[in-house]
This record gives structure tokens, C-alpha cells and sequence, in this order.
């Protein structure tokens, strides 16, 4: 009897030590020797300034980890070197699909990042969610993106539309400027701004005097301006990418029409890109959204706060950065964190871990803070007037009233 | 009343500046029966000479003109003589055309990524004059008028070619039948060489003043300003370079009356033109009667 007990006991230790051994070799096989993060970018088209800097920004970050031996991923308790698997889609979104496609099917990466922009992000999201890959989303903001409650987007580096124009409509009630005109691209990230923006005015009793949308690749707008003055407003709201915001500010300085407040969104993301292009005559006093490195956040509970990235940056890319250098950084650092906080190495568990450290993290964006649908309701940039400053131009914040560094000339003087 | 005044005043102003813009591709189409793709790209050079030459050199842009027909015979000559009397003996000429020039395309593109980077460019707003010129109390920009008022010499010119030279009645016979011209002795292949070469600089021409009417120029415009070409010409007439300018017209005013009344749908509406023109008049607004005359 004694030693059937024996051999039983020998025989359960054996099978728990041999098990014990398997799992460990099972976790050690299912280890990648690297994290692949799958992203596109756009060498050319009319997104492709923005989208290589984000990329450019992703880069720096990976690099910057895998000179310290990679990320540390918490499901596997140790530090596995990052990998950026990347494709151009020349800033087309037939091209972005078929890629992304790509990404998730044949290259199998581990995570999946969006290009630049609400146009290109647009396709990646239902493909990631047939998929159930968790779409990392840097910069695409488009309000009908968060509709709905999905474990499979998480809007990172900019925040949602549905929130993004409110510091600017409060400032426009709060000046008591009663006529407004808004024209916007035909575009997830602009119609949803300029939805947003009209309704928050509405609530506050101002009726826009002019709303139209114009074609996403609209590039001549003399004869839209002449259309809007014909309503006398006293602001003018373009909001559009890069390359509309170039032709609409052009237009106004030739045109030779004034108003008393001009706004565009990209001088606060591209502001050396709109001076080289449009002139720092024509950019003063009009107003925009200053983005990092513009406006600085000084306390981060995440990586650099924005000066010491700026400084770091520079020092290494031999150049300073730019809002999109900054955006595609900090989704860097935001996937760095969730793969350090994942307790298991699951799409799932990414995204579970992206909303534990949403409303309780701070990077050189500003607060991260995700809601159940995917949206960014953080990292809200102030709103800011561009002001003369020796040959070029400078932000400063006019509202909210807790961020400004100065008043706001209203009305701009004539130049 | 105002806002139409001034849309259709607008249009015209474009749509001039436009038929420039077009009627490089339909001169080489109706000579050589070949489809440059890479006409939108070959404005884009023009756009970056002239940016070249303003932020560089701090020269008037209007330099890039002469710089435009320079290109033009630097890179028409060498282009016809390498490609086109070997894409003329095939079986398809215009379909092969259609590729190789798509190649042609892709490559200017990639060169201009490589040596301009792929933001936008603008010149210096204040180049063309700084101030407005009235019609019937309507304001337009100088440099729309300075582009305007290049886009008819040019068109001129290429007229007085058509109708006052010996080349430009050896170019229309080749347009009318390019065997039946060779059998009279025309030397096609030096007269549609020439063809080429005034194509590739109109382009070029157009290019100088795009960063005044759109905005900017960028490596990657190319596409689309060749796809509003194809639209103008079409609308126009197909082979017949001054059909172009009818169809610019249309081109211009359509789109900004669109612009005034019905801002989203503006860019809908050269292509919605073409269609119904195509579906009326499938020789183009101009088909039949100049090809009489």
C-alpha cells in the first residue's frame, strides 16, 4: 500500500514538474522575438506632409526604445525590440485599404497604427474591427468614428471632433461676435469640426450666416470668399487640411478683403510650413489651434514633458519637431505603455489597458482620457491668435481665460 | 445679381487660365494621336521652375516663362525621337501612349518628391502685383489677370502658328491625316517634334501661375491637372487645340457658379459637363466645325 502511495505521489510529481515545464516552454515559444506594429504613411498626395511627420515622430520613438533593448511587455515579463512595418499609401485611401488589408492578413503584425488624418483612418476602422485588431488611431478625429461602443479603436494623439471645436466656439460667444461664416472641407475630420462648432454657436444664439463644405481637394477660393463676404460676417471659419488652408489664405491676401477674425487649423499643427507658403503678413492676427510644441505641457506622468521632447528632438533629428513629429511620438509612448500594463498579449487586453490609463495619465500632449467608443476627449488645444513677432509670427493663447498669455486684438487690424 | 456677376467674371478669368492648362495635351493628342499622361506633371515643372527662379534666384516668376519653353525643347526633343515614331508603328498607338506616359507620370512625380520634398510651394504673392483689377465694379487679384492675360498671348500665338506659318499648316495637315501629309512630302516627324516641344512649354507656361490660382504647387498635383485637362478638352473637342478654349470657358464658369450657389458639388461639376456634352455631342462643343474649317 505504502508503496502504491509512493509511486502515486512520484508519479503526480513528475506530471505537475513535466507540465510546469511545458507551460514555461509554451510562454517562451509564444514570446515574439520582436513587436511588430504595422502602420502606413504617405510619401506624396496632399496628405503626405503630415503623415511623414507623424511617421517620422514613430520612428524616433522606436528607435529611441530599441537602443534601450525594446519595450517591456508585460505578458511576457521582459523586453522584446519593436519592429515598424510600414507601407506608402500615397495619400490614397483605395492604396491605405488594400495596405492595411496587408498589415493584418499577410504581415500579421501585433498592433495596428493608422496613417495621418480622419481621410485615411477611415478605411483602417472597419477593416480592424472585421479583424478584431484594436486600431491604434494617432491623428484621425472624425466624429462618426465614435458612435458606437468598440474595443477595437483608441483615438490617441488628438482629440475627437465632437469635442476639439468647443474651446473655439466658446471663445467666438464669448467675444459676442454675432455673424459668423464657416466653410469646411467635405471630409470626416472638417464636416465634423464644422457640425460641432455650429451647433455649440447655435446653443449659445448665434445662427452662422454662411455654412458650406467645399471639396476636400478644393484649392481656388477667391470667388467663395467674395461668396461669404457677401453675408458680412464678422468671422470667417475655414477649416480644412494643410494644402486648403495654403490656397484660402492665399485667396484672402489677394482678394483685399478683411475680416475682423480669420480662422484656419493647420498654422497651429505646420506653422513653419504655413509661414514658408503663405507669409507671415498674412498670417498675423489671424487665429488657430496651437498644438505642442506651440503650447507645452510642463507635468507629464508618461515620458518627456513637451520641452525636454522638443529639446531631445532636436538634438537628434537635427531639426525641431513639429505637431505631427510630436503626435506620432506620443502614440509611441502610449502603445509603450499599454504593452507594459497588458497583462495578457491580446487585442483585447491592449485595448482593456488603454482605458485603465485613460483620465489618470498625462503626456506631452496633454491628458490622455479615452471614452468607451474610442474617442479622445483630452488633449483639447486652446485657441490662439498668430501676433507679429520680428519676421514671423507667434502664438498666443486667448482662450480658455486658464491657458491665455494674452488678449486677443479683436478686431485684427487691417494689414 | 452681384454674386453671379462676379462668379461668371471669375470663370472666365479661370477658365482662360485653363484652357492654357489644356491645350498643351490636346495640340500633342491631335498631331501625334498619343495620350500624355504626363501632362499634369509636366505643370507641376513648370510650377517649380518658376518657384526655383522666384525663391532662389529672387527673380519675377515670370521668368519661369522662358525657363517653360527652354523645358520644352530639353525635354520634347530628346522624348519625341526616343519614343514616338516606335509607339506610331505599333498596333496601338494611343493605348500604348496611355502606358508609357503613365510610366513617364510616375517617374517626374518621384523625381520631384526626391528633389522638392512633398509639401506645397508658393510664390511670392505680392510677384504679379499687389493689388486688384476691376471689371464692371468686380475685383479680381492681379495675378489672375496677369495669368489671363499670358494664357491669350499664348493661345494667340499658338493661332497665328496654326493660321499664319508654314510649320502650323504642315502641323494641321498632320492633324487632318498624318500618311496623307507624309506622302506630300511634310516631314511629319520634325513638324510633330516641334508639336511636342510647344505642348510640353504651354504646359510648362501654365505651371508658372498655378501657384497663384491654386494655392500652392506640390509633387503630386500632377494627377488631378491632368485629369481636369482631359475633362476641358473633351468638353471642347478632342484633337482640336482651340476647342480648348471653349471648353476652359465652360470649365471655369461651370465651376465657380457651382463654387457661388453650391459650394460642396463645385469639383462635380466639370465632370458632370463632360458627361452630358459627351452624351449630346460626343465630338465636343467645337467637333465638327473647326474640323471643316
Amino acid at each position: 500500500m505504502r508503496t502504491h502511495l509512493k509511486r502515486a505521489w512520484t508519479a503526480c510529481a513528475a506530471g505537475l514538474l513535466a507540465s510546469g515545464l511545458a507551460l514555461s516552454a509554451a510562454a517562451a515559444q509564444t514570446a515574439p522575438s520582436e513587436i511588430k506594429i504595422g502602420t502606413l504613411y504617405a510619401s506624396s498626395g496632399p496628405f503626405a506632409v503630415a503623415s511623414e511627420g507623424q511617421y517620422h515622430g514613430l520612428q524616433y520613438w522606436a528607435a529611441g526604445v530599441n537602443k534601450s533593448g525594446g519595450v517591456f511587455v508585460k505578458a511576457f515579463n521582459k523586453k522584446i525590440p519593436v519592429k515598424i512595418v510600414a507601407y506608402d499609401d500615397q495619400s490614397s485611401t483605395a492604396t491605405a485599404t488594400t495596405l492595411y488589408n496587408q498589415l493584418i492578413t499577410q504581415d500579421h503584425v501585433d498592433i495596428l497604427m493608422a496613417d495621418f488624418g480622419s481621410v485615411l483612418t477611415s478605411v483602417a476602422i472597419p477593416l480592424a474591427a472585421e479583424h478584431h485588431m484594436l486600431l491604434i488611431d494617432p491623428t484621425g478625429s472624425g466624429a462618426n468614428f465614435f458612435t458606437k461602443k468598440t474595443n477595437y479603436l483608441a483615438d490617441v494623439s488628438i482629440p475627437s471632433s465632437t469635442v476639439w471645436p468647443l474651446p473655439l466656439a466658446h471663445f467666438i460667444l464669448a467675444q459676442k461676435i454675432k455673424r459668423v461664416a464657416i466653410v469646411y472641407g467635405s471630409n470626416d475630420f472638417d464636416a465634423s469640426q464644422a457640425e460641432t462648432l455650429k451647433a455649440t454657436l447655435e446653443k449659445g444664439g448665434v445662427k452662422p450666416v454662411y455654412y458650406h463644405g467645399v471639396p476636400t481637394t478644393e484649392s481656388n477660393y477667391t470667388v467663395l470668399l467674395h461668396t461669404i463676404a457677401a453675408h458680412n460676417p464678422e468671422a470667417v471659419i475655414e477649416l480644412g487640411y494643410a494644402p486648403n488652408d495654403i490656397a484660402f489664405l492665399h485667396a484672402l491676401a489677394g482678394s483685399g478683403l478683411h475680416f475682423n477674425m480669420t480662422f484656419t487649423i493647420f498654422p497651429g499643427q505646420l506653422l513653419a510650413l504655413m509661414e514658408k507658403n503663405v507669409g507671415a503678413k498674412t498670417l498675423a492676427y489671424t487665429y488657430t489651434y496651437p498644438t505642442p510644441p506651440l503650447v507645452a505641457y510642463p507635468k507629464t506622468t508618461l515620458g518627456p514633458n513637451t520641452a525636454a521632447f522638443v529639446k531631445e528632438f532636436t538634438a537628434a533629428e537635427k531639426a525641431a519637431p513639429n505637431f505631427l513629429d510630436a503626435a506620432g511620438f506620443n502614440t509611441g509612448l502610449i502603445m509603450q505603455q499599454m504593452l507594459a500594463t497588458a497583462p495578457k498579449f491580446t487585442q483585447l487586453d491592449f485595448h482593456q489597458a488603454l482605458m485603465d490609463m485613460s483620465g489618470k495619465t498625462t503626456t506631452l500632449l496633454g491628458e490622455f482620457k479615452i471614452n468607451s467608443h474610442g474617442a479622445q476627449m483630452g488633449e483639447l488645444p486652446p485657441v490662439a491668435q498668430l501676433v507679429p513677432a520680428g519676421k514671423g509670427v507667434t502664438p498666443v493663447v486667448v482662450y480658455p481665460q486658464d491657458k491665455a498669455t494674452g488678449k486677443a486684438i479683436y478686431p485684427a487690424p487691417k494689414k | 445679381m452681384a454674386l453671379l456677376e462676379y462668379a461668371l467674371i471669375g470663370g472666365i478669368l479661370y477658365g482662360i487660365f485653363f484652357s492654357l492648362v489644356g491645350i498643351g495635351l490636346n495640340l500633342i493628342f491631335g498631331v501625334m494621336r498619343i495620350i500624355n499622361l504626363a501632362h499634369g506633371q509636366f505643370i507641376m515643372l513648370g510650377g517649380f521652375g518658376a518657384y526655383m527662379l522666384a525663391r532662389g534666384m529672387g527673380l519675377n516668376p515670370l521668368f519661369g516663362i522662358p525657363l517653360a519653353i527652354a523645358g520644352g525643347i530639353v525635354i520634347g526633343y530628346p522624348l519625341y525621337y526616343g519614343v514616338v515614331p516606335r509607339l506610331q508603328k505599333s498596333q496601338d498607338p494611343e493605348m500604348l501612349s496611355f502606358i508609357l506616359f503613365f510610366g513617364i507620370a510616375q517617374m517626374i512625380e518621384a523625381v520631384a518628391v526626391f528633389a522638392f520634398g512633398a509639401d506645397q510651394r508658393s510664390l511670392p504673392q505680392d510677384a504679379l502685383g499687389s493689388g486688384n483689377i476691376g471689371v464692371l465694379g468686380q475685383e479680381f487679384p492681379d495675378s489672375w489677370w496677369v495669368a489671363c492675360l499670358v494664357s491669350v498671348l499664348a493661345m494667340l500665338g499658338l493661332y497665328l502658328y496654326f493660321s499664319r506659318t508654314r510649320l502650323g499648316f504642315a502641323t494641321r495637315a498632320i492633324m487632318a491625316d498624318r500618311d496623307e501629309a507624309r506622302a506630300t512630302g511634310i516631314d511629319v516627324d520634325r513638324v510633330s517634334a516641334i508639336a511636342l516641344i510647344i505642348g510640353i512649354a504651354l504646359a510648362g507656361i501654365a505651371g508658372v501661375f498655378v501657384p497663384y490660382l491654386i494655392g500652392s504647387v506640390s509633387s503630386s498635383i500632377g494627377d488631378g491637372l491632368t485629369t481636369t485637362s482631359f475633362a476641358i478638352i473633351i468638353i471642347g473637342s478632342l484633337g482640336n487645340p482651340l476647342g480648348t478654349v471653349v471648353g476652359g470657358l465652360v470649365f471655369g464658369v461651370g465651376t465657380m457658379l457651382m463654387q457661388t450657389y453650391y459650394s460642396s458639388w463645385s469639383n462635380l461639376a466639370p465632370y458632370a459637363l463632360l458627361l452630358a456634352i459627351v452624351l449630346v455631342r460626343p465630338s465636343g462643343l467645337l467637333g465638327r466645325a473647326v474640323r471643316r474649317a
